[in-house]
């Protein structure tokens, strides 16, 4: 019984180096064409390399050695009073590794996978909290997805996986010295240095997948709850224009691309020859939702000088630190469902044909007062096709999948009243659509 | 095949050179990589195993026959001395403390393309950092080039290819994020202090090219020659401040900019050969540090309209090149049939890329309502290095494990390093420092087949 003193140890090692953590763009648009086709109802269905994600327990299912390439292309079309709101689209390659083996005679396997956007790792994205935006969509899911797991089957009924997640968070200061001209901004003599740390964010995922009979499989997975944070202070000393001193430290902190913990229990079932269907039922920590808020905290001290101020000029006075409004949010079970059927099949072809839905009830309350954190229920509709060669030519994989997939989101549109009516955002009506369109090719060793 | 296999092997390096942009930093450079580099004075160009050679030499990953995941941990620790007039002694860093994850992947082809290539993936990371960007005013004293530089994430992948007649490249990639970003303050109508803060993270790509040979000696030996290539290394720290929002003030938007991280252009030359148990490497590894342009960036820039404006310049330091030479030897004891015992040994000299005589910086002072010189106290001295490893490999047993074990002893030959700042705040002002210091470091890594 080594196998279960293998996976306590994987726990464990990932344990130790997990911190609070998660938030990624493979949850709103899936990961892997296969998979988002079938609206991500996988968790007991898949062993490829998005089983990094929909479960890790899945990767000990594979048999011989997998590398993935893909690209996906989400396009958002979400509109406030008519006007598309400019939500940055989702373009990134995807890819993941699957190694299978043996260790100590249990089957094991390494997973790796990896979602890179084209154009950043992540942003964080801080704004005045009464500032309309599409708070699911807009900002949280540019970011990277990098993800490292292991899996071992101790019985050919059971499989057991694990793995850790890495993001960054940022930590800094900011020290700014020297002498501002404000006659001749120009002719400031100013300097600074630099103390910041991206700090490691790693969290855990961990799975199990259990095969009732060989049409029925269930799985369970947890995954952890995940922010990035940025923290950052920025200290200006000096004089200005000879006129005055000047201290002024700015302090802001502020957490982005939250993602709760989550819980997934799916199912597998193979009613016909060729044909499977899954469901999968998510459970989102909704409620523990922190709003991407920068919290400013300004010291400032500028003496006046002799003589008093030039008339052109009104200081700055002290400022109040700002006053966070809390956000309503509330857990939400998101349903998948998921079919896939092989339509044709022969010695050296196979074809599929696929399709999936997904229903995202809105998690944010009622955006009556201050806060304009706009959302609405999603419907997403998917369908893919599949297809894959086998042993064409000795030295070429010996199999070679090619999964496409097409993914529409409905968001209805609806209105937000607000309570008052001298409110400087005013009633608005927000909805639109999303396209997900990508595809991945898989070389199988 | 092997027209086929040539032609892969220029899509992967195409590929990588295609992906590369400027590039990253790699606590690597300074500490080696791997489970046995480290161990044989950072050779590797010609001998590596297993995932190291994503670093070492992409090319020597075509010679991977098992699948194999390799965990680690790796420690740094750095007693550093500055001595003189106006100097602490003692320049405080914290260690350097890392997690070690590689994985060798054979890519089982058949035919003329069995056995012919290979691919490794490897991620070294803090355990509390992804990068630090320590980028200090010049007058205070700093071993820039050496502490901070191992903190830092280094993710690494690789593709060999053996192309036959003992010819193998490879071609591989080293990634790293930089931070841009923007912070704009303001006081709306009501007098409320609001701030928009945007932070990204972008990342940077770095080619490896590695090209190895085994010569055709007859004598029963393997003889290889190395050689790898790899790009520069820069992350940078970008941010603007714009408070001119904040109140009638006029305020300039200051950027807050600077290169937090850079490993230069690298060339590495090595030949290595085994015998029976018996394994011996010399190599040496240019480095392209003329084209360093320094750490620090101007917060405020001159507009063209007015390019004599008085912004304070950072001082401009000419970083030379260098050559790092190299030697290390493995020895195999067969202990039992399944248990390999291996002692490494090796040794590398770093000669130190910055000048002994330093251009003075500028700085305003308060005290005299202008700006002044002041000495850049920027230090770093010439690295004497010495390793040894410890490995022990079990083969064909139930857990097929491999555990090695190696420590480093770098010794700073002492130098002296000056600065002159004729036009400080209270009169000349110069500094001369006395550099001694040591680095110590080992790591522990444990594989297993699969």
């Amino acid at each position: 019984m080594r196998a279960p003193s293998l996976v306590l140890l994987g726990c464990v090692f990932a344990c130790s180096l997990a911190r609070p953590a998660r938030a990624n763009p493979l949850d709103a648009f899936g990961f892997g064409s296969r998979e988002t086709a079938m609206a991500g109802a996988n968790a007991a269905d898949v062993q490829d390399f998005s089983a990094n994600y929909y479960n890790p327990a899945g990767l000990a299912l594979a048999r011989r050695m997998e590398l993935t390439l893909g690209y996906m292309n989400v396009d958002q079309s979400l509109y406030i009073n008519g006007l598309n709101s400019g939500v940055d689209p989702v373009r990134a390659l995807v890819g993941g590794l699957v190694a299978p083996g043996v260790i100590a005679g249990v089957p094991f396997a390494f997973g790796f996978a990896i979602h890179l956007p084209d154009d950043r790792l992540s942003r964080v994205r801080a704004e005045p909290q009464d500032q309309p935006r599409w708070e699911l969509y807009d900002n949280r899911n540019q970011r990277l997805y990098l993800a490292a797991s292991v899996a071992i089957s101790p019985f050919p009924w059971l499989q057991i996986g694990g793995g850790l997640s890495f993001m960054s968070s940022t930590t800094g200061s900011i020290d700014i010295g020297g002498q501002l001209n404000i006659f001749q901004t120009d002719n400031s003599q100013v300097r600074s240095s630099v103390d910041a740390d991206l700090t490691a964010v790693r969290y855990p995922e961990f799975g199990a997948r259990v095969a009732l009979s060989d049409k029925w499989a269930i799985a369970a997975v947890y995954r952890g709850q995940f922010q990035l944070g940025l923290s950052l202070d920025a200290v200006l000393h000096g004089n200005i224009s000879s006129l005055t001193t000047a201290y002024y430290d700015l302090q802001t902190t502020s957490v982005n691309n939250f993602l709760p913990q989550q819980v997934v229990l799916g199912n597998s079932w193979e009613p016909l020859k060729g044909l499977r269907a899954n469901v999968d039922l998510t459970w989102v920590n909704w409620s523990a939702y922190v709003p991407p808020v920068s919290e400013v905290n300004v010291a400032l001290n500028i003496p006046p000088p002799k003589g008093g101020w030039p008339a052109s000029v009104t200081p700055p006075t002290q400022p109040a630190p700002t006053s966070i409004l809390p956000i309503t949010m509330h857990d939400r079970i998101v349903p998948h469902v998921g079919v896939e059927w092989r339509a044709f099949e022969s010695e050296h072809w196979e074809a599929f044909v696929r399709a999936g839905y997904e229903y995202d009830k809105t998690p944010i309350g009622a955006q009556t007062g201050e806060t304009n954190y706009i959302d609405r229920d999603r419907h997403a509709v998917s369908l893919g096709l599949g297809g894959r060669a086998i042993e064409l030519i000795p030295e070429l994989p010996r199999d070679v999948r090619l999964d496409l997939h097409a993914q529409l989101s409905e968001l209805p549109t609806g209105t937000t009243l607000k309570t008052s009516p001298t409110d400087l955002t005013g009633d608005y009506t927000a909805g639109g659509h999303i396209w997900n369109l990508g595809a991945t090719l898989t070389a199988g060793f | 095949m092997r027209a086929l296999a040539a032609v892969a092997a220029l899509l992967v390096a195409g590929g990588a050179c295609a992906f590369a942009r400027t590039a990253l930093a790699s606590p690597e450079d300074i500490l080696g990589y791997g489970t046995r580099s480290p161990a044989m004075g950072g050779t590797g160009a010609a001998h590596s195993e297993g995932f190291e050679a994503v670093y070492t030499n992409p090319a020597l990953l075509a010679r991977i026959r098992e699948q194999k995941l390799t965990l680690g941990l790796e420690e740094a620790s750095f007693d550093l001395k500055a001595t003189g007039p106006n100097l602490p002694g003692a320049v405080g860093y914290d260690a350097m403390k890392s997690i070690v994850i590689g994985v060798d992947i054979p890519i089982p082809l058949r035919g003329a393309l069995t056995d012919r290539i290979g691919a490794g993936i490897a991620l070294s990371t803090p355990t509390n950092l992804i990068v630090r960007g320590r980028i200090l005013y010049p007058e205070v004293p700093q071993f820039s080039l050496l502490p901070d530089r191992t903190q830092s994430v280094s993710v690494r992948a690789g593709l060999g290819i053996d192309l036959g007649w003992g010819i193998r490249i490879g071609a591989g990639f080293g990634a790293l994020a930089q931070i841009e970003g923007s912070a704009v303050v303001a006081t709306d109508a009501t007098g409320k202090v609001g701030a928009r803060v945007e932070d990204q993270l972008i990342a940077t790509y770095s080619p490896t090219l590695g090209v190895s040979f085994d010569l055709p000696f007859k004598d029963g030996a393997t003889t290889r020659i190395g050689f790898t290539y790899r790009g520069p290394l820069a992350a940078r720290f970008d941010v603007t401040i714009d408070a001119t929002k904040l109140s009638t003030l006029n305020i300039p938007v200051l950027t807050i900019a600077g290169l937090a991280q850079y490993d230069p252009p690298e060339m590495t030359f090595e030949l290595a050969r085994s015998k029976g148990a018996f394994a011996f490497a010399l190599g040496a590894t240019f480095k392209r540090w003329s084209s360093y342009p320094g750490a620090l960036e101007p917060t405020l820039t001159c507009p063209s309209t007015d390019p004599q404006c008085s912004a304070l310049v950072p001082a401009t330091v000419n970083y030379s090149n260098t050559i790092v030479p190299r030697v290390g030897a493995e020895y195999a004891i067969h202990a039992t049939k399944k248990m390999v015992v291996l002692v490494r040994a090796g040794a590398l000299y770093e000669p130190s890329p910055l000048p002994s005589k330093l251009p003075s910086s500028q700085a305003y002072s308060d005290a005299v309502n202008k700006a002044v010189d002041v000495p850049t106290r920027y230090f770093d001295a010439n690295r004497v290095v010495a390793t040894v490893g410890y490995g022990v490999a079990f083969h064909d047993t139930f857990l097929p494990l491999t555990l090695d074990l190696f420590a480093q002893a770098h010794v700073l030959v002492p130098r002296t390093i000056e600065s002159d700042a004729p036009n400080g705040a209270n009169g000349p002002d110069n500094s001369v420092g006395r550099v001694t210091g040591t680095v110590l470091s080992a790591g522990l890594l444990a594989g297993v087949t699969f």
